[in-house]
């Protein structure tokens, strides 16, 4: 009932959410009251200021009446209190924003852990810069949500109580009267809400329209001129345009008609009443000059607030979209694999065994279908065919970043699921298809976060790899910086490099997947070298692009369709005349 | 302030706009003097008990017809300066706009996409809150800051100066502040840059991390980042805290100064009581346009930074235009090649040599050769998304050189469907009739049915009014490619021009489409630039593109015979289709 409500207006479930938001401040419990404390002195002080002024002016100026100590005490004291005001709210407001940001902080951060073991399928399906846009910039709207409604609307509404308890003190009575104003101004703010709401929606709507239509017309403006639509394609544009334009018109009419010049005009017809009060009783009995000012300092004072809770209100709007879309990734439910009991088994030998494993992405469609084999220790099977056969699918399953669920792989005779994370990222490296780079220097891109190996251990795994020529050849060697994505080093030292970042960890087993992008000549051979040394002495699972490279495997599965089609070595394939058969010729035309 | 001479073309423009707003303005201004003048004189005639019911009714129906007439012309002014800057954002994106139907490729080829939406969307936003709020913000301070300071001198002139006094401290501490808050807003918006960039590189590397068991690490290490954003942003805040409390204290001393100044006045008889009040309430008038003076120089920083963007962006001219006294007949013929070399704009490898190449009209013509030995580039040419230099040679359609023709003309009688076919959000049926909007349903059935695209769309949920692209459903590589060449068939062009379209389309399909187009496309010039040999096997012409240059040229047969290059690729295309068979003959 109120998500259709709300669909209306377009505010998703935002009472909802907010509270859910209100949940981060619970830490924060005694900070909180402690700025809140603050904000009430520094209100007291604040509002007590036009109250001394009118002491002064009944007390003392109409009945011209100067005592010289007094009015230094009276000058000192308001002077005093004016300071005091402004100290104390910097020290509160401060408070809040740094509380503002705190809780920002721990936001980011639950997210940033929910990123870290939410399921890989999560980034597979969502475009990077989704996930950035909800780390960073959705965070960052709620956190000027989080500072809007502590310091504007929690300050606000202290100054005006402290404002209305003021009127009180001066007359009872008439502020009776004024506490009036606060239902009228609740029900503008409604109201505004109301009625603004659709149109903003609207107008936001009209905007994405704008900005799609945008983007479409520079993705496709080839196609565009070469069809000769440019005309028709404007006239669309300007159809938008002109609809987004009359939805910001409307925008502007409501703010026109409901803020600050409907609240002006609250103030007068406050103003008038006050002086038709003053006026009235002044027909029966004198009336005290020194309140009649005081109330009107603090009328003027009691709409400053108001104004800039009201400006505000589309914030709000737009953090409940923000902190919903944040939401939506914090209650994500696909997680990724996670270690099965506590037995804490070790991997030694590397042995691995594919028991009918079969897999499938979205529940529907098998990606892989009964595949069995096994890798003796210290053996290499190499996987071949072509393009969308399954032969990544298996090396995602190894790696766990997806989880087995029909079937079984053992590692030592253990089932993969019981292996701890620790365990299975020391002992199985994996070097991948496209290497990627972080920014950072060699150094920092071979160690990753692995502080346990040393810089000396940094240089041999290069050297081992055969990276070390060209690293020392750099300006700055290991500690060469390195761009984003490692735009400066070829194709061929990126490999390299994440060659040398797998053999840094020394593991036990060796999940491959062959580049095939081209390299030049001079560096393909090293590579290959580099490979060979790799694989000495560990088992390895390997997904090879060019059959040449896995001519010396123990095992060569050919997968077709997901499923095994041929296997044995290279020789006992190539007897077969099959399809192993086949793509080798291929392959070798290639070559000549 | 540049900024403001910089729109002075749209401000004349819409003058009358701007002279009611600013009027208005000031009316308001004007009016908003009233209220504490009468609560003056309110507060006089109490002191002095001279007030009646009739002049106290008075003064109230004073105080409400100046809050509705306030009210009425707030509302006129905010229609007439706010309406008018949302013109000038409408009208800046429509420029932008169109200015972008008439860039060439090459321009595209310089622009990151998301930088020109960038121009139109958050660059005009900023223009347009100069020219409201700037505007505003400007006529405001000064307009309401001098009829206020004015009335005060004429209520008493040394009372002025005196409360005046504390002003320029406030002056010089917001404008310190703000420098001051500029600075670390820039730090804190690096922060917020670093930490967007390492989230976007852990997201991307997100196998590698998970792989080596980075998790902890990183996290450690976001944590660092966030606190530093935290920090810096902490830095803002301090400064962002001191503002208010420093413009009170600075307030609250002038009032000081007023009060106290005003009743050795009043004791003097040189000022009443209620002029004392009226004053105070016009001082609280003052902290507004003070204050806004000083955000009205972040405004037009913005402001003048984003229009000198906008600017620049329209004062590109496109690469390629109508040359003097092109014709706007479209032209008709066989085609000509005669191309001594060409090489990109900016660039100084060839990518084209010595092409020279007659096709006649109605004829078939295949380009094949490897990625980058320059197919793409030949039909560029054809449709001038670039112009060769006329001592690089030429091209003619007929006898008439294509720069000798109006683009309109050229490409009305070409359809090209490009390599990477693009799909609109729109319905199938609007995608393929988009080049020919006026088609029928009949029209466009028909060509779907050309396209071998006919019964994939019959599947759709909605058939031909399925919403596809990037907000609806999704096509497959091969699905798109045949909308695209159902399009580009719908236009009834003279000349079709296939880039690699069929890449994604499987065999038999193929050579239903090829079917149809032989059929449909009688006496009128075909060109197909392929990777697959088998998709022009039967074309009257091949040429074998190799590093730009023509290496084989002739029938298929002829090609086959020559057991050169040609021969070669065909006998590995067919062991690669038997692979991706799964090694059954085909």
């Amino acid at each position: 009932m109120i998500l259709e409500q709300d669909s209306i207006t377009g505010v998703p479930n935002s009472a909802g959410t907010f509270r859910r938001l209100l949940q981060y401040l619970r830490p924060y419990r005694s900070k909180l009251i402690l700025a809140f404390f603050i904000l009430l002195v520094a209100t007291a002080t604040d509002v007590v200021q036009p109250l001394l002024i009118k002491i002064f002016i009944d007390q003392y100026l109409i009945p011209r009446h100067f005592p010289r100590v007094i009015m230094t005490e009276l000058g000192a004291l308001y002077l005093g209190l004016v300071i005091l005001t402004a100290v104390l709210n910097v020290v509160q407001l401060l408070l809040f924003e740094v509380l503002a940001l705190d809780i920002i902080q721990q936001l980011r951060i639950d997210l940033f852990d929910k990123a870290q073991e939410i399921a890989l399928s999560f980034f597979d399906k969502t475009p990077v810069g989704v996930v950035v846009s909800r780390i960073t910039n959705d965070t960052q709207s709620i956190l000027e949500m989080f500072m809007t409604v502590l310091s504007t609307f929690v300050q606000n509404i202290t100054i005006l109580a402290g404002i209305l308890i003021a009127m009180f003190a001066l007359n009872a009575h008439l502020a009776l009267y004024c506490l009036f104003l606060i239902p009228v101004i609740f029900g503008v703010m409604t109201l505004y809400r109301k009625v603004s709401a659709p149109v903003f929606h609207f107008a936001r709507q009209q905007l994405a329209l704008l900005n799609a239509k945008l983007n479409e017309s520079l993705q496709g403006m080839a196609i565009i001129q070469s069809m000769r639509q440019e005309a028709r394609m404007r006239q669309e544009f300007g159809q938008i345009n002109n609809a987004y334009r009359r939805a910001r018109y409307r925008n502007m009419q409501l703010n026109g008609l409901l803020l600050r010049p409907l609240n002006d005009v609250i103030y007068s017809l406050t103003l008038m009443f006050v002086l038709w009060y003053f006026g009235l009783s002044s027909f029966s009995h004198a009336v005290n000059i020194g309140v009649l000012y005081a109330f009107v300092t603090y009328l003027s004072r009691f709409f400053e607030p108001v104004n800039n809770m009201m400006q505000r209100l589309n914030f709000f709007q737009q953090a409940m979209v923000s902190a919903e879309r944040v939401f939506q990734i914090l209650d994500h439910k696909e997680m990724a694999p996670k270690t099965i009991g506590d037995t804490h088994p070790q991997i030694s030998r590397g042995e691995v065994v594919f028991d009918d494993v079969s897999f499938s992405y979205d529940g529907s469609h098998d990606i892989l279908q009964h595949i069995s084999f096994t890798a003796h220790p210290g053996q290499t099977v190499a996987i071949v065919g072509h393009t969308g056969s399954g032969k990544s699918s298996i090396i995602n399953l190894l790696m766990r970043f997806y989880p087995v669920e029909r079937g079984h792989i053992w590692i030592d005779g253990t089932d993969l699921r019981m292996i701890p994370s620790y365990e299975l990222r020391r002992k199985m490296g994996l070097v991948l298809q496209e290497p990627f780079l972080f920014y950072g220097d060699i150094t920092s891109n071979i160690r990753l976060g692995n502080e346990f190996v040393s810089d000396d251990e940094v240089v041999d795994a290069a050297r081992f790899v055969q990276a070390d020529p060209f690293i020392r050849r750099l300006a700055g060697g290991y500690h060469a910086p390195i761009g984003e994505r490692g735009a400066t080093l070829s194709t061929g030292q990126r490999q390299l490099l994440s060659f040398a970042r797998t053999m840094a960890i020394d593991p036990v087993i060796l999940a491959l997947d062959e580049a095939t992008a081209s390299v030049d000549t001079e560096t393909e051979d090293a590579i290959q070298e580099a490979l060979s040394q790799m694989r000495h002495g560990r088992t390895t699972i390997a997904i090879a692009h060019r059959l040449s490279t896995v001519q010396d495997a123990d095992l060569i599965l050919v997968l077709h369709h997901g499923k095994i089609v041929e296997q044995g070595t290279h020789q006992q394939l190539l007897a077969r005349e099959g399809l192993y058969y086949k793509m080798y010729l291929l392959q070798q035309g290639q070559l000549a | 302030m540049r900024v403001f001479l910089d729109l002075m073309w749209f401000f004349h423009r819409h003058r009358t706009r701007y002279i009611a707003g600013i009027t208005l303005l000031i009316m308001v201004a004007l009016l908003s003097l009233i209220p504490p003048r009468i609560v003056g004189l309110v507060i006089n005639s109490l002191t002095h008990n001279e007030l009646t019911h009739a002049s106290l009714y008075r003064d109230l129906l004073i105080i409400l017809a100046t809050a509705l007439l306030t009210y009425g012309l707030r509302y006129l002014w905010r229609i007439m300066l706010f309406g008018g800057a949302i013109q000038l954002a409408t009208e800046l994106r429509t420029r932008l706009y169109e200015h972008f139907t008439m860039m060439s490729p090459e321009f595209y080829h310089h622009k990151r996409i998301g930088d020109l939406m960038a121009h139109s969307t958050n660059d005009v936003q900023a223009i347009q809150e100069t020219a409201s709020e700037g505007v505003l913000t400007l006529v405001d301070s000064i307009v309401t800051g001098g009829v206020v300071i004015t009335t005060m001198a004429f209520l008493n002139w040394k009372l002025t100066i005196i409360s005046l006094l504390p002003m320029p401290v406030m002056a010089y501490a917001v404008t310190r502040y703000g420098k001051m808050l500029h600075d670390r807003f820039y730090l804190a918006q690096a922060a917020f840059s670093d930490i967007n960039d390492r989230v976007q590189e852990y997201v991307s590397g997100i196998r590698v991390v998970r792989a080596f068991g980075q998790e902890d690490w990183e996290r450690k290490n976001f944590i660092t980042l966030s606190r530093d954003v935290v920090n810096k942003s902490v830095a803002v805040a301090r400064i962002d805290s001191l503002f208010d409390p420093t413009i009170s204290v600075i307030v609250g001393i002038s009032y000081f100064l007023s009060i106290a100044m005003g009743a050795v006045f009043v004791v003097h008889g040189t000022l009443n009581l209620g002029n004392l009040t009226t004053f105070t309430l016009y001082l609280g008038q003052l902290i507004w346009p003070m204050l806004a003076f000083g955000f009205l120089f972040n405004i037009v920083e913005r402001g003048r930074a984003s229009y000198e963007r906008v600017q620049s962006l329209l004062a590109i001219a496109p690469a390629v235009t109508d040359q003097p006294g092109a014709t706007k007949r479209a032209p008709s013929g066989s085609i000509t090649y005669a191309i001594r070399e060409f090489a990109y704009p900016e660039t100084s490898r060839p990518v084209l040599k010595d092409i020279s190449l007659h096709i006649e009209q109605g004829h078939t013509l295949g380009i094949v050769g490897r990625t980058g030995s320059g197919k793409t580039t030949l039909l560029r040419l054809l449709l001038r998304e670039f112009d060769l230099k006329p001592e690089d040679g030429r091209i003619l359609i007929g006898d008439v050189s294509i720069q000798d023709v109006t683009l309109s003309a050229l490409r009305s009688n070409i359809a090209y469907a490009p390599q990477d076919a693009f799909i609109f959000s729109q319905s199938v049926a609007d995608n393929i009739a988009f080049g020919n909007p006026e088609a029928t349903r009949d029209d466009i059935v028909e060509a779907a049915y050309q396209a071998g695209v006919l019964e994939d769309i019959e599947q759709f949920p909605d058939g031909f009014d399925t919403i596809v692209g990037e907000r609806g459903t999704n096509l497959s590589g091969g699905q798109k490619q045949r909308i695209s060449i159902a399009r580009a068939l719908l236009q009834n062009a003279e000349i079709l021009v296939l880039d690699d379209t069929l890449s994604a389309v499987d065999a038999r399909t193929e050579s239903h489409i090829l079917e149809q187009i032989k059929t449909v496309r009688q006496g009128r010039t075909t060109v197909i630039a392929t990777h697959r040999l088998r998709t022009v096997e039967h074309a009257d012409q091949i040429i074998v593109l190799e590093n730009g240059t023509i290496a084989e040229q002739g029938t298929h047969e002829y090609l086959w015979n020559l057991g050169g290059r040609y021969w070669d690729m065909y006998r590995r295309q067919q062991l690669e289709t038997q692979v991706e068979q799964g090694g059954v003959e085909v």
